[in-house]
């Protein structure tokens, strides 16, 4: 099918116009009105020809031409002026005035990657800018989108060195969690991630917010789509741009942990126990660990440390990031060139990574062919210990000295692994330097993509994008040997992942206009094609302590190996039909087939329709108001198919473990997770309406929505009894509705003398229901403490409890003390916060600019699985609560033989670790809200003035600044346990043991221009 | 122009869709096997495997403790807090917990996808090993969680949130399913059948249907004081038609697929509870020991077998005190004596750790002889309760390595002879209990819950001194997916609540 396309796109090269140029020359400088700073990249053209120039970065341009013609000086965002030339005119300066009218009327990128007005989108839409999204200086571009765009709720969940990053649009449509992420398009071809884009070759990045606006990009689109735009050179001189910023980041918002009692059993003191079970701190000198090989005891403080020395343990991270960039063009063609290096130092000590991406980017026209190719190509490495120092040291008791630690190497000290004080935790800084993860990974991504102009009314074009990562892992733990538990086994596993995507699309774009009537018809064809190949070979034990390598392994190798693909196609179409530029109505239509369905259920399609009406420009009283300067008014209606089917799932595999095979005896057991080879797509029924106005000459702007979907028939790896003999079951079940409501509102405070003030709030209500899910079932386990209960939002935390009167208060076993348990679980509320706001604000003045994001979060509970393990290690401070003694439990009661309840005064709850290791295991506990507000971004850059760089001719910009993130946050009062959005591995509201705690960052950052 | 169009649309939608079909068929899995491709000899051996795994990982360390065999070092005293200290909830935990319940149910689903398919195929032998398998893990799931989901079990999505039904039902339904698996191995065509593939008794069909009537009888014995005499003698008459009795003398039922001295291939409970696969003592041989009270009995009776099982410290053998919540000196690892295996018994193998590719123990011979013991005892079968002592002894003596000369002697003394004992169920029971230490301790702590034999002292860090384990509770996995069901059974308190047998 390829091959038959290439044919046609040569048939397509077929001629080229020739340009001519004569005249006179004109030079002149194009400023901007208010501030008269130079307007670089202004387009001038010659009216009724094909000639024109760019203005440069000063804003001067020079053209030729005939004295009598027009040049109309237009530059995005701001009012088209048109200059006669006279027969005396030898320079022409221009000032540009902002055009307000069109900043309503932003240039959406839509789907397929085609560029049209905001004004005929049926949908929610919205535009990131570069500037915007690199507030923060973040190395990964979908962060810095978080609380900027409404709808979209983005969670940063890890503070290692490549955080990773959860998203998800409008809510959850599918009860499958990790299928609620939105489609990335980068120059419009869908990729899997932009984890490792560099955030400063983007030029924009238009948020799709409905399913509609993305129905042509296939089924990934239901949940939206993020379609980003890098950055391409402009005609005229080449720009060479250099930027630098460091900043540092510092951990906070550790769980708290107690400071009155230190290790030991019971009560009593142990110099070899761990936990923090014993006598009260007493400021003596205490042995600490066991004798050592000269017959020396280490002895060690035993008092409470005045500051938490689990900080000890964290360093603080540097973030290194240099970018160049080049960028220039003639008529012809344009180049962007870019090269970013990335390192960062993590707040684990020696955890780093590195990343060094370049970029080109280049268009060419030939005639009526436009060419455009792009190649990323990224290297990416990080070398870092897993989680175990953390896990390690929020369990050690409250003196532990990590700085005395670092010298396990010496084998005679009391840090050595065969001397450490314990043998049931690990030294951690022997965890960091002896059990390592490496990974290599290489991304490349590129796109061709040729549109051939074949008349003024019709273009075909053909992009085919590539995107592929190889991936190579290394993970070696070095061989201690010692006894028991102090004994490590040496071992490496070595792994490969390659992932492939190949995408093709041939698009057919018809244009025609009659009268006031516009049309654009897209008829289009896609392919798809990902392929995963991944390989480990390991051995679990080494003969040598520091040769890694499977063949130095003692025993049999291990491995293993796979395959996975996934294919489609699709054709698809859209009609747009249009009324006097005002009035528009759009009908898409797609039919996919996908590889992993069977051959009866992989065909489905799905329709959209959408409509949009700028009303102020159709009724007359409304033309001309000074009040309202732009109101539209949309609508949409779609159902988007959906399959969220990994391949292979329609049979159960079996697999060898146990040991297996023994010799030549094999053993095969099948997977837990019970297939159905009958499953069919999902649909998503969704319905939006909204609208955007402008006032007072767009100073003030305002967007609103309101969206209703409805999943039906969801495929989603159902929990299930394991006495139904498997622990899932993949099911075509389940209809979860959302309501929601979002509110953007954007404003010029003050705009006078230089001095700009804008405020942006955005707002999200997601108010979502389960209606059904399958077999008549009232409750679906997700995961962990997160359920789908009918007739509440989804997910919804739902834990363990005491057994409580009407009063709440807690019943109480009247001999041993014990609280009792309660049978059922409690529901407590939904995991995810249902209100999520963005506050913005931006402040400039002459070269001064402060910008601040905040984020606000309101609602949702999370659960934390850190407290029980503090609870055992009696870390925690509530076991220190009651001093370790036998207490009447708060607010209880005992129950009387005739079912009343008195509160309890006189039975005592053992205060010991049993009975607070038990509490740990009442989910209640460690549940908490999860509201939040906090300062996300906070920059502030000063731009040296044109006057000081005047002088020389090699800088023609600079500016410096201050960039910090997560400077402050304010969390509900319960939750003490971290920051509420730092959640574990994709989860929703759930906060794990083996997290690294969150840090803040703050630092520098300089931007030059050539 | 046009031309061009229609030719670029006909070309585009003919290639796509006469390849459409081609282009989709990469769905069958390049990486694993599925359920048609493999033969039932190739499923058998991981099924029994898994079982062994089972008995003698989890159950088996959860009845050494409740059974009065384990207690943990002073070093260790922060280890197995859940067990000493009777935490339901903890042990119920769906990740930190011990998932008792859904590994049962993953291996009677194992059998029941053997079974099916030995259907389909008319292998007689493979259904009826299934179904005996299933017998053993349904019962033993009913030890630990009294009534559960049978008849509506094991079928996917055809019963999302199974039926519980009473424990009694479930128990019947069990010996009935073995009694029908029975049948089908006495219906089987001779030679046709599982040989290397079964790791049990190398498809000999005799042994698993003495093996399947073992099971029965044992399902017996455990509600002996449930007050329904009439089933009872009603079953073992069944037993005692079909004819083909019970294990005896050297009919073990042992595991063994082929262990090799290398990694993840060893003896799992070699593995776990003494050396790993570079020679090192694991952290479970340095921390459990005997307990004081476990010594005591062996030492009362002049045991040959304390010097097989433990290392003595000193000249004498010292225990410690189960859920003893302080870390004493006296108790130090370096002042107990540890399990025995071959690096400390001059490389001979020794009771518990013989060889790291020794076979698992599912059944052994002395179990059987001890139910049949009793069994007699109660006048149930025909034969004498003292020979089958005897023997239980005997064959107990020589798994634990201890030689038979020593047997007169120890079956001399009052404490031990059978005549002479006063109450014979509590010297059977006593003997079976010396015999299944750490090999079946599962079935122990059963006898101990029916029977208070022998009076095994309590955990010093149960919640009050009186309260002992009387079940698992319910896992929270099945109470986030099919609570409904669970919660129609009642309070499921470790410490309150009794299996239906255990009235």
């Amino acid at each position: 099918m390829i091959k038959s396309l290439s044919t046609f796109i040569l048939l397509l090269t077929l001629t080229t116009t020739a340009f001519s140029q004569e005249g006179r020359s004109i030079r002149g400088k194009v400023i901007e009105q208010t501030t008269g700073a130079p307007l670089p990249g202004t387009t001038i053209t010659v009216k009724g020809t094909s000639q024109g120039t760019t203005a440069d970065q000063q804003g001067e341009y020079a053209i030729r031409v005939n004295p009598g013609q027009i040049l109309v000086f237009s530059f995005i965002s701001y009012e088209a002026q048109e200059m006669t030339v006279t027969e005396n005119t030898k320079t022409l300066d221009v000032a540009l005035k902002e055009d307000l009218k069109q900043l309503s009327e932003v240039v959406v990128t839509g789907a397929l990657g085609i560029k049209r007005a905001a004004r005929e989108f049926g949908g929610g839409a919205q535009v990131v800018s570069n500037e915007s999204l690199n507030q923060g200086k973040t190395v990964n571009p979908l962060f810095g989108l978080t609380s900027k765009v409404a709808g979209l709720r983005i969670n940063m969940y890890d503070s290692k060195v490549d955080p990773q990053i959860q998203i998800t649009m409008r809510g959850s449509r599918s009860l499958n969690r990790a299928k609620n992420a939105p489609i990335y398009v980068v120059d419009g071809v869908p990729v899997p991630e932009i984890t490792r884009l560099n955030p400063n070759d983007i030029e924009n990045i238009t948020v799709l917010k409905g399913a509609n606006a993305a129905a042509l990009y296939g089924s990934e689109g239901v949940n939206g789509a993020l379609m980003i735009t890098t950055k391409s050179g402009t005609r005229g001189r080449g720009t060479v741009k250099f930027s630098n910023t460091t900043t540092f980041s510092q951990v906070f918002l550790l769980p708290p942990a107690q400071t009155q009692f230190g290790q030991g059993v019971n009560g009593v003191y142990d110099p070899t126990q761990a936990e923090s079970w014993g006598p009260a701190f007493d400021g003596s000198m205490k042995d600490f660990g066991p004798v050592l090989p000269g017959g020396s005891r280490h002895k060690l403080l035993y008092a409470a440390p005045s500051r938490d020395n689990r900080l000890d343990l964290f360093e603080t991270g540097v973030n290194l990031q240099n970018d160049v960039s080049f960028s220039g063009g003639d008529e012809k063609t344009t180049y962007f060139f870019s090269v970013q290096d990335v390192a960062i130092k993590g707040i684990i000590p020696e955890d780093k990574s590195h990343r060094t991406g370049a970029r080109f980017n280049g268009t060419r026209k030939f005639g009526k062919l436009n060419t455009s190719y792009n190649v990323n190509y990224v290297y990416f490495k990080k070398n870092t210990t897993p989680d175990g120092p953390w896990i390690t040291a929020y369990q050690l008791p409250a003196n532990f000295d990590f700085n005395s630690m670092k010298d396990w190497r010496n084998p005679t000290s009391f840090a050595s692994p065969s001397y450490f004080f314990t043998d049931l935790q690990k030294n951690p800084y022997h965890q960091i330097d002896n059990i390592r993860d490496l990974n290599e990974q290489q991304t490349v991504n590129g796109k061709v993509e040729l549109d051939y102009q074949v008349t003024p009314w019709f273009s075909a074009m053909y992009r085919v994008g590539l995107f592929s990562t190889t991936t190579q892992t290394r993970s070696t733990t070095g061989k201690f040997e010692a006894a028991g538990r102090r004994n490590v086994n040496g071992s490496v596993s070595d792994g490969s992942n390659n992932f492939r995507r190949l995408n093709g699309d041939l698009i057919l774009n018809f244009n025609k206009t009659f009268g006031k009537f516009s049309t654009r018809l897209i008829l289009g064809q896609n392919f798809r094609s990902d392929y995963t190949k991944t390989a480990t070979i390991s051995s679990s034990n080494l003969l040598l302590p520091d040769l890694f390598n499977p063949g130095t392994r003692i025993g049999e190798l291990t491995g293993s190996s796979g395959i996975t693909e996934y294919r489609s196609l699709a054709g698809y179409g859209e009609f747009t039909g249009g009324y006097n530029n005002y009035l528009f109505l759009t009908l898409t239509g797609r039919n996919e087939w996908v590889s992993v369905l069977s051959k009866e259920n992989r065909s489905y399609f799905y329709p959209g329709v959408s409509a949009s009406f700028v009303f102020n420009e159709a009724i007359d009283a409304l033309k001309n108001s000074r009040v309202l300067s732009f109101g539209k008014v949309f609508a949409s209606w779609n159902k988007t198919g959906n399959v969220t089917l990994d391949p292979y799932s329609l049979n159960n595999p079996y697999s060898q473990t146990n040991g297996f095979p023994f010799g030549n005896l094999v053993g095969f057991t099948p997977g837990a997770r019970y297939p159905n080879p009958n499953i069919q797509p999902e649909f998503v029924t969704s319905y939006e309406a909204g609208v955007q106005l402008s006032f007072l000459n767009n100073r003030l702007n305002f967007e609103g929505s309101y969206v209703f979907s409805d999943s039906k028939g969801q495929i989603f790896n159902a929990t299930t009894s394991r006495a139904t003999g498997y622990s899932s079951a993949v099911v075509n079940a389940g209809r979860l509705t959302n309501n929601i409501v979002e509110l953007s509102l954007n404003g010029d405070v003050i705009r006078r003398n230089g001095l700009k003030w804008n405020v942006g709030f955005n707002y999200t209500h997601i108010n979502n229901e389960v209606k059904e899910l399958y077999e008549g079932l009232q409750s679906f386990n997700i995961f962990r403490q997160s359920y789908a209960n009918i007739g509440q939002q989804y997910p919804s935390l739902q834990v363990s409890d005491y057994q409580r009167d009407p009063q709440g208060r807690v019943i109480i076993n009247p001999t041993t003390g014990e609280p009792l348990v309660a049978t059922d679980p409690v529901h407590l509320g939904t995991m995810v916060p249902p209100y999520q706001m963005g506050i913005s604000t931006v402040l400039q003045f002459k070269g001064f600019s402060l910008g601040a994001q905040f984020d606000w979060r309101m609602g949702g509970w999370l659960y934390s699985e850190i407290v029980p393990r503090m609870y055992t290690a009696g870390t925690d401070p509530r076991t220190a609560e009651f001093d370790r003694q036998p207490f009447i439990f708060p607010n209880s009661v005992i129950q009387n033989a005739d079912g009343t309840f008195t509160p309890n005064t006189t039975v005592l709850s053992k205060g010991d670790k049993a009975f607070w290791t038990k509490q740990g295991e009442i989910q209640i506990n460690t549940a908490a809200k999860s509201d939040y507000f906090k300062l996300r971004e906070l920059s502030i850059s000063y731009a040296l003035p044109a006057a000081l760089l005047s002088k020389q001719k090699v800088v023609r910009e600079a500016s410096i600044g201050f960039v910090g993130t997560n400077l402050f946050i304010i969390r509900h009062k319960d939750n003490q346990y971290g920051d509420p959005e730092y959640l574990y591995n994709s989860t929703d509201g759930y906060l794990s043991f083996r997290q690294v705690p969150p840090y803040r960052t703050y630092g520098f950052n300089v931007n030059l221009t050539f | 122009m046009k031309k061009i169009i229609q030719l670029v649309l006909v070309a585009a939608l003919t290639v796509s869709f006469s390849s459409c079909s081609e282009f989709l068929e990469v769905n069958n899995n390049p990486n694993a096997p599925v359920s048609e491709n493999l033969s039932l000899s190739a499923k058998l051996p991981a099924a029994l495997v898994s079982t062994v795994n089972q008995e003698t990982g989890q159950l088996n360390q959860i009845g050494a403790f409740w059974a009065g065999y384990w207690g943990t070092t002073s070093e260790g005293v922060n280890l197995f807090v859940d067990l000493k200290s009777y935490n339901g909830p903890a042990i119920r935990h769906q990740r930190d917990g011990i998932p008792v319940w859904e590994n049962g149910y993953t291996n009677l689903l194992y059998y029941q996808l053997i079974k099916e398919q030995a259907q389909t195929e008319g292998a007689l032998v493979y259904a009826g090993i299934a179904k005996i398998m299933q017998g053993w893990h349904f019962t033993r799931l009913v030890d630990l969680y009294n009534n559960l989901p049978f008849d509506d079990a094991l079928q996917g999505t055809l019963h999302p949130t199974p039926r519980y039904e009473d424990g009694k039902t479930v128990y019947e339904k069990s010996i009935n399913l073995i009694s029908a698996g029975i049948e089908d191995l006495k219906n089987a065509p001779a030679g046709v059948g599982p040989g290397a593939d079964d790791v049990l008794f190398k498809g000999n069909k005799t042994l698993w249907i003495k093996f399947g009537n073992t099971l029965k009888l044992r399902a017996l014995i455990h509600q002996s004081a449930a007050g329904d005499p009439a089933y009872i003698t009603a079953e073992i008459q069944k037993i005692q038609a079909e004819g083909s009795g019970f294990l005896g003398v050297g009919e073990n039922a042992f595991v063994q697929p082929g262990y090799l001295n290398t990694a993840s291939k060893l003896n799992p409970f070699w593995e776990n509870y003494y050396r790993t696969v570079q020679g090192a003592s694991t952290g479970n041989h340095q921390d459990l020991r005997p307990t004081v009270f476990a010594l005591e009995q062996y030492k009362r009776r002049n045991d040959p077998r304390l010097a097989t099982l433990y290392v003595s410290v000193g000249t004498d053998y010292k225990g410690v005190l189960f859920g003893n919540p302080n870390a004493e000196a006296q108790y130090n690892r370096a002042s107990t004596s540890a399990f025995k295996g071959p690096q400390e018994n001059g490389n001979r193998p020794a009771a518990l750790f013989k060889t790291a590719t020794q076979p698992s123990v599912l059944m052994g011979s002395f179990e059987s002889l001890f139910l049949q013991a009793e069994a007699a005892q109660r006048g149930w079968i025909t034969g004498s309760a003292k020979t089958f002592y005897e023997q239980g002894i005997q064959e107990s003596f020589k798994y634990m390595e201890v030689a038979a000369s020593e047997f007169a002697a120890y079956n001399a003394q009052p404490a031990v002879n059978f005549d002479q004992a006063t109450n014979k169920i509590e010297a059977i029971i006593t003997q079976k209990w010396l015999a299944l230490n750490s090999l079946s301790s599962i079935e122990a702590w059963s006898d101990y819950r029916r029977l208070g034999i022998p009076a095994i002292p309590n955990s010093l860090d149960a919640p009050a001194p009186t309260a002992r384990p009387l079940r698992l509770m319910y896992p929270e996995s099945e109470r986030q997916t099919n609570n409904a069901e669970a919660s129609k059974q009642g309070s499921d308190d470790m410490i309150k609540d009794k299996v239906w047998w255990n009235r």
